[in-house]
């Protein structure tokens, strides 16, 4: 079979996406009309979704020019994830302040999830840093898009020169490690013996690309945009930055780490510091929840509260990476689906009340529960799971990834108390999370309204998927199983399959 | 351990002397060779060596831009077009004849989109 067809059978979806986006594009061309919002989203749902049911029933398995594209049960889970958080953040955009070239919104949003696919299903250098600019340039215009908006601008403008930096490092570090290995491919680089002696060279090439991914996973100290970029942008855009992008961001960042560097890790034990990449994600995890969550203490607006929070949400999940082996990624990958999940619908949250009250300051969630009781439930369940109380999936999360660092290190080295002073750091700095998440709760469910204009909530899409996702939240929570057991096997026997063809060459 | 990081050192010093000689040896040739004659001539702004017409200070509308964008359309089309014409028409199997055509019809469908949208129009 030759080459074309055979890539064409692996991207089959991606493919059909990139036709929905030409024909979203095309079709809003068209006179405008009433309808023609819901004509635009529904065609973006229709290819969506038919892209979807190919990726369900003709998964394509397999590996194409030594790890170029890649095909295994864990990208097909993440790949399904990604189309599913960005088709809601379609339909959260119908219902939010973006108005004009709503099909070039749509667009967008569908070449940026390309972009993230082709990140989730890749393991190779070029490969991954071409997915991570064909994820960003659209996000950057996503963010912009509020053209009479300054504070758009400024975010789009803070976004695109930290992206274009971050992404200057991160190519920089590639060449790098490709300069000292002679391979790109992720599995050549974990064979090839320089890799295992961490070569000072190869060891500045790994620090590069971290700070790369740094940026783009906000993690501190590389974090200062995404306050202003999530305040900024367009709800629906913000939402996707913070849950479609941070997806394929840890995959991929876990595959690099684990697959291309899995005999270059190093130690960040207590007392036991190996030069690797672990010491590296210990430091800017740390940081990123120390930070994070100290900042968002003083801040007045619920974007804001949502950034920061992300930032420290990062910081966990760096964390989470340590605990290298199957269980770690799996617990790291539950983990930024249940954030992906609860962040998009604390942003549709978010969007909805800008519409009614015209802004995202603590002041206009006020008295929510009593104009809105549904909506003010659904982001209680989203701030309760995001501070990790137990009922919720954010404590299966939180208690998976904590679980599975402390697990990985102590069985290695006895006697050593291993990552436990990043727990204990984590957990600390969670409670201290707690004030902010309950401060956001306060205001809708404690504080009452002023004199509010009696506007009546109209019935759109936005509210439906808003609670759905508060289900999923809720349910995940009651039965973690149904996602991690899946998430499981599909680690593992992408693991076999990964050992399989590291034999057979 | 030691001469280990040596490789490093040295690839910093290379990189740090790469950009810094040009622009040293440019300082000392301004400094030590031309000696300073501002003139009417000489401080004029460049334009392709007609005379100047005024100031270069002058605002350009953005609308030029989305021109020079789309004048990119026309630039990769013929950049990619030419390794087809270079194999003749004659050889050109059926799958390399319909890329080629979707490659065009993307194309073909940018040049709609921004017509449709009004980008033509000088305001």
């Amino acid at each position: 079979m030759s080459f074309a067809s055979l890539l064409f059978q692996f991207l089959t979806p991606e493919f059909m996406l990139a036709d929905t986006a030409l024909l979203v594009l095309l079709a809003g061309l068209f006179k405008s009309t009433a309808q023609k919002r819901g004509m635009l989203l529904s065609l973006t749902l229709l290819g969506g979704i038919i892209a979807a049911a190919m990726l369900v029933l003709h998964p394509h398995y397999g590996n194409l020019s030594n790890g170029m594209v890649v095909g295994d049960p864990l990208t097909q889970l993440v790949k399904l994830t990604l189309l599913t958080l960005s088709l809601i953040t379609a339909i959260f955009a119908a219902g939010s302040t973006v108005r004009e070239h709503f099909a070039e919104y749509l667009g967008l949003i569908l070449f940026s999830t390309i972009g993230m696919m082709l990140l989730a299903g890749t393991e190779d250098l070029l490969m991954i840093f071409i997915g991570l600019e064909m994820t960003s340039i659209p996000l950057y215009i996503l963010t912009g898009y509020l053209k009479r908006s300054s504070a758009s601008a400024e975010a789009a403008l803070k976004y695109f020169l930290v992206g274009g930096v971050s992404a200057a490092f991160l190519l920089f570090g590639l060449s790098l490690i490709y300069g000292v290995t002679g391979s790109t491919s992720l599995a050549d680089l974990a064979r090839t013996p320089r890799a295992a002696l961490l070569d000072p060279l190869l060891l500045a090439g790994v620090v590069m690309a971290m700070v790369g991914f740094g940026f783009k996973v906000a993690a501190v100290p590389f974090h200062l945009w995404a306050p202003d970029v999530y305040e900024g942008a367009p709800t629906p855009s913000a939402a996707l930055i913070a849950s479609g992008s941070k997806v394929a961001g840890f995959l991929i960042l876990a595959k690099l780490l684990t697959i291309g560097f899995a005999k270059g890790t190093g130690s960040a034990a207590w007392g036991l510091f190996q030069p690797g990449w672990l010491p590296l994600l210990a430091i800017a995890g740390a940081a990123s929840v120390v930070v994070g969550n100290l900042a968002a203490l003083s801040q007045s607006n619920v974007k804001r509260i949502l950034a920061y929070s992300a930032i420290a949400q990062s910081g966990y999940m760096l964390l989470g990476l340590m605990a290298t082996g199957t269980t770690g990624i799996s617990s790291v990958i539950f983990y930024v689906i249940v954030y992906a999940l609860t962040t998009l619908g604390a942003f549709g949250v978010v969007s909805l009340v800008e519409q009614r009250r015209g802004g995202s300051q603590l002041h206009h969630f006020q008295g929510l529960h009593q104009s809105a009781p549904g909506l003010a439930l659904c982001m209680g369940v989203f701030m309760v799971s995001l501070a990790g109380i137990p009922p919720l999936a954010g404590f299966f999360g939180k208690f998976y990834l904590f679980a599975g660092a402390l697990g990985s290190v102590s069985s290695l080295y006895d006697g050593n108390l291993g990552l436990l002073w990043l727990i204990i750091v984590a957990v600390a700095f969670n409670a201290v999370s707690l004030y902010y998440y309950l401060i956001v709760l306060k205001h809708i469910f404690v504080i009452p309204t002023g004199a509010e204009p009696a506007q009546p909530s109209p019935r759109c899409a936005t509210s439906v998927f808003v609670g759905f996702l508060a289900l999923a939240v809720f349910a995940l929570g009651l039965y973690p199983a149904a996602l991690l057991e899946p998430i499981q096997n599909a680690v593992t026997s992408a693991a076999t399959f990964a050992a399989k063809t590291a034999a057979l060459h | 351990m030691s001469h280990d990081y040596l490789l490093l050192t040295i690839f910093l010093a290379i990189a740090l002397v790469f950009p810094l000689v040009p622009l040293a040896m440019a300082w000392l040739f301004a400094r030590c060779l031309t000696p300073a004659k501002p003139g009417n001539d000489k401080q004029a702004s460049y334009e392709c060596g007609i005379e100047s017409t005024g100031a270069a200070r002058i605002q350009f509308q953005s609308h030029y831009y989305l021109y020079a964008l789309v004048f990119l359309i026309f630039d990769v089309e013929t950049v990619f077009l030419l390794p087809f014409a270079a194999m003749g028409f004659v050889n050109i199997s059926v799958p390399n004849f319909l890329a080629i055509m979707v490659f065009l019809l993307l194309l073909l469908e940018s040049l709609v989109w921004a017509w449709a949208k009004g980008i033509f129009k000088w305001k």
